[in-house]
């Protein structure tokens, strides 16, 4: 009887090593690639957003929730991640909802243009957006809808089959961050200063086919019934962006798809002028994305689209929000 | 018996998984031999031997060849040869020339022999195994201990360690330096031909553990493949060690049938030769002068030997290691090309220089080196290491056992981009 005791216990300490062997292997996300620690942020925030984003880097990077805040007192939060494919979307909403229940999801129709076929799908950036995520029917979902074909379900559960080869990569950010997390986005929004104006941008290349496919239009459909069932108002956008991957073909599509459904559509790219973003200053990239300046605008901007638009409340003086503000404006400068 | 009939089901549905091509070739070979051997107790019994060996033999041999493109105008067939052909065909030829030598009769139980064959765990890289043998495991009550669970589990990872933690990493430099024959001469060669004995043996002998610790927790004993071949002082005695089963199947099935040893000087170097050919063969067609090489410092035997224990180890290491350059480089032309560019191509300062270019950072290397020293004295004690872990209290064994897991977890080459099921030898 001893003896099972002591094998027992030996087992146990096994379980508890192997446990904090995924631990320190996995990606901590905190210093380094912190675009994978900005899906588990969320939980950490209070649930009372009014308003949702969801989709890839074009909202993380292009929306401040802190300035729709300070701009017309809108609570709202990006649930965005690197390449957010639009079933990742889908599954994230899913999540969100769980938590809370907002008066408007705004979804970046960006990854309407990738499929499951698509080789824009990878690995790495699945690992970004599903790796912190909580355990729930929806991470299961979402692992088993993004899996690439070398990728196996177990390696999520147990990051040490993904991560081992780290062994010689640990970095201090590894021991420092074994048992706490960093936030490093205010809302869901990734800060960005620098400054890398456009100077060329890649040439337009025509497509054999512009339609998106069934599979994606079946997770926007998902997307919006998910919506209508929990009486949530969806806006659908597309980020400015001056890179030539959104065809006129494929806003046509979406303008077909928001008449038909009854659902407000902004193409974004369309207002740049009236935004008031130049691209020479408010870019970090050279055109793809926003940078602190242009977000701000653009978010100033798109804050008083939705204040207008979907009867939000105004919480300017929130104690709780006051102090984010704060530190926001702490961050920025 | 319901745990044989269980084992049998669990085998040959694992082995449909591969395809149903695969399960029509062996049970192709299962009828015709189980058949066969009925018939061999009556008359004409010479000719239903030999006819059913050839079939047989003349479907691995036509898969040998076709694996080799020896039949270009075929090559639209797309013709895959059946997983464990090479293994399989080998058991079923030693159970008919028994059966006719009357070392046991012909097995009226066809699940004992379907199993014999079909048993999953040795089908793929054996070891091969003989008839009686694994009857008498199969008849044995099996007996279920914690013991036997402990004891093939620490097999299973040891065999784990060996494949992923040592052949994984070689397997990495090795891919690097024969995808560039030009780039890589010399020094290179000299390196990869090195550490190519060290990954065929991690790969097979790890392997082969696997397959020996879970038929130890099925409570079935079978014949050691390896019995530590690289302390061999001749290459003689390195075929007494490596690859046991196959040896001692050649020993009994090719070299003794031809006349063995007890016949003139020159027909003895003719049988060698001739069994080392068929070996080669067995390998695949293009190892044919691999097989006959290995033959010739076989009949040198203690020739070469000198007085120093280490220095015949160092001397059958390198002439081991220099000969397995028919595997790694893809035609027996650069093979030859390699070996001798060990000797013309001076380039050791440049492969010092490039070291780390190699596929494995120097924490690799690292890891890699701990294990082999490992692996060797493990190889040197290996008697006495197993007795000691026999005796070994359940908790030190449990240690033992979650250790080895750790490691293989962390320092195992797997996941994207490695292949972890394929085994060097599962190819042959």
């Amino acid at each position: 009887m001893k003896t099972v005791i002591r094998v027992l216990i030996i087992i146990v300490i096994f379980i508890l090593l192997f446990v904090l062997l995924n631990m320190l292997l996995q990606p901590k996300y905190a210093e380094t690639l912190v675009e994978g620690s900005m899906i588990s942020q969320y939980y950490t925030e209070p649930k009372d957003h009014e308003v949702i984003f969801i989709g890839d880097c074009e909202v993380y990077a292009n929306f401040s929730p802190m300035v729709m805040y300070e701009e017309q007192g809108i609570k709202a939060y990006v649930r965005g991640s690197s390449q957010q494919l639009i079933w990742q979307s889908y599954q994230i909403l899913k999540e969100t909802l769980k938590y809370e229940k907002p008066k408007v999801v705004v979804f970046n129709v960006n990854s309407m243009r990738y499929d499951k076929n698509s080789p824009e799908v990878s690995e790495a950036y699945n690992r970004l957006t599903i790796d912190k995520m909580k355990w729930s029917q929806e991470k299961i979902d979402i692992i088993k809808d993004s899996m690439t074909e070398d990728e196996t379900f177990l390696s999520y559960v147990f990051p040490v089959l993904r991560y081992h080869s780290r062994y010689d990569k640990l970095t201090s950010e590894d021991f420092e961050y074994l048992f706490k997390r960093k936030n490093n986005t205010y809302n869901g929004f990734l800060i960005n200063k620098n400054i890398k104006g456009v100077t060329s941008l890649p040439t337009q290349r025509r497509l054999a086919d512009y339609n998106f496919s069934e599979e994606c239009y079946g997770y926007l459909d998902k997307i919006t019934n998910l919506c209508k069932e929990n009486d949530i108002k969806l806006v659908l956008i597309k980020a400015p962006s001056l890179y030539p991957y959104w065809y006129d073909e494929y806003d046509e599509q979406i303008k077909k798809y928001a008449e038909e459904h009854d659902i407000d559509y902004y193409n974004l790219k369309n207002n740049v002028e009236e935004i008031g973003i130049d691209y020479s200053q408010d870019t970090y990239d050279g055109g793809l994305h926003l940078n602190l300046t242009g977000a701000t605008k653009l978010s100033k901007y798109f804050a008083n689209i939705l204040k207008t638009n979907y009867e939000l409340t105004d919480y300017r003086g929130d104690a709780i929000y006051e102090k984010k503000l704060e530190e926001y404006k702490q961050a920025i400068q | 018996m319901l745990f044989n009939i269980l084992l049998l089901v669990i085998s040959i549905v694992i082995y449909l998984s591969f395809g149903i091509s695969n399960f029509i070739f062996i049970l192709f070979s299962i009828l015709t031999t189980f058949i066969a051997a009925k018939f061999l107790e009556k008359k004409s019994k010479k000719i239903i031997l030999a006819v059913t060996i050839a079939v047989n033999a003349l479907i691995l041999i036509f898969l040998k060849l076709y694996g080799a493109n020896v039949f270009p105008s075929l090559e639209g067939l797309n013709i895959i040869a059946p997983v464990g052909v090479s293994y399989y065909t080998l058991q079923v030829i030693s159970y008919l020339v028994d059966v006719y030598k009357g070392k046991y009769k012909a097995e009226n139980n066809f699940l004992y022999y379907c199993l014999y064959i079909m048993y999953i765990p040795h089908l793929f890289i054996g070891p091969i195994s003989r008839y009686d043998d694994m009857k008498a495991q199969f008849l044995s009550p099996k007996k279920f201990s914690i013991n036997s669970l402990y004891n093939g589990g620490l097999r299973i990872v040891w065999g784990l360690i060996k494949k992923l933690v040592i052949s994984g990493r070689v397997a990495i430099v090795i891919s690097t330096i024969s995808q560039d024959i030009q780039a890589y001469q010399g020094a290179y060669a000299f390196l990869a031909m090195i550490l190519y004995s060290i990954q065929l043996y991690t790969d097979f002998s790890g392997g082969i553990d696997i397959v020996m610790g879970v038929s130890k927790m099925l409570g079935i004993e079978l014949q050691e493949n390896f019995d530590s071949p690289y302390y061999s002082q001749t290459i003689k005695e390195f075929w007494r060690r490596w690859h046991i089963s196959l040896s001692s199947w050649l020993r009994d099935y090719v070299y003794i049938p031809l006349g063995g040893s007890r016949c003139s000087k020159l027909r003895k170097c003719f049988n060698t030769i001739v069994t080392f050919l068929v070996s080669g063969f067995w390998h695949g067609a293009n190892y044919l002068l691999w097989g006959v090489i290995h033959g010739i410092f076989v009949l040198l035997g203690d020739k070469i030997k000198t007085k120093f224990k280490w220095l015949n180890r160092l001397i059958t290491f390198l002439i081991v290691s220099f000969l397995w350059s028919f595997f790694i480089w893809p035609t027996t032309v650069d093979a030859l090309r390699m070996m001798g560019s060990v000797f013309t191509t001076f380039n050791i300062s440049d492969l010092c220089a490039n070291f780390l270019n190699l596929g494995l950072s120097i924490a690799d290397w690292i890891v890699l080196g701990i294990f082999t020293i490992g692996l060797f004295i493990f190889d040197g004690n290996k008697n006495k290491i197993m007795q000691k872990v026999k005796t070994l209290s359940p908790e030190i064994k449990t240690i033992i056992l979650c250790v080895g897991i750790l490691l293989i977890f962390v320092f195992g080459i797997y996941g994207i981009g490695f292949n972890v099921n394929e085994f060097i030898y599962s190819k042959f």
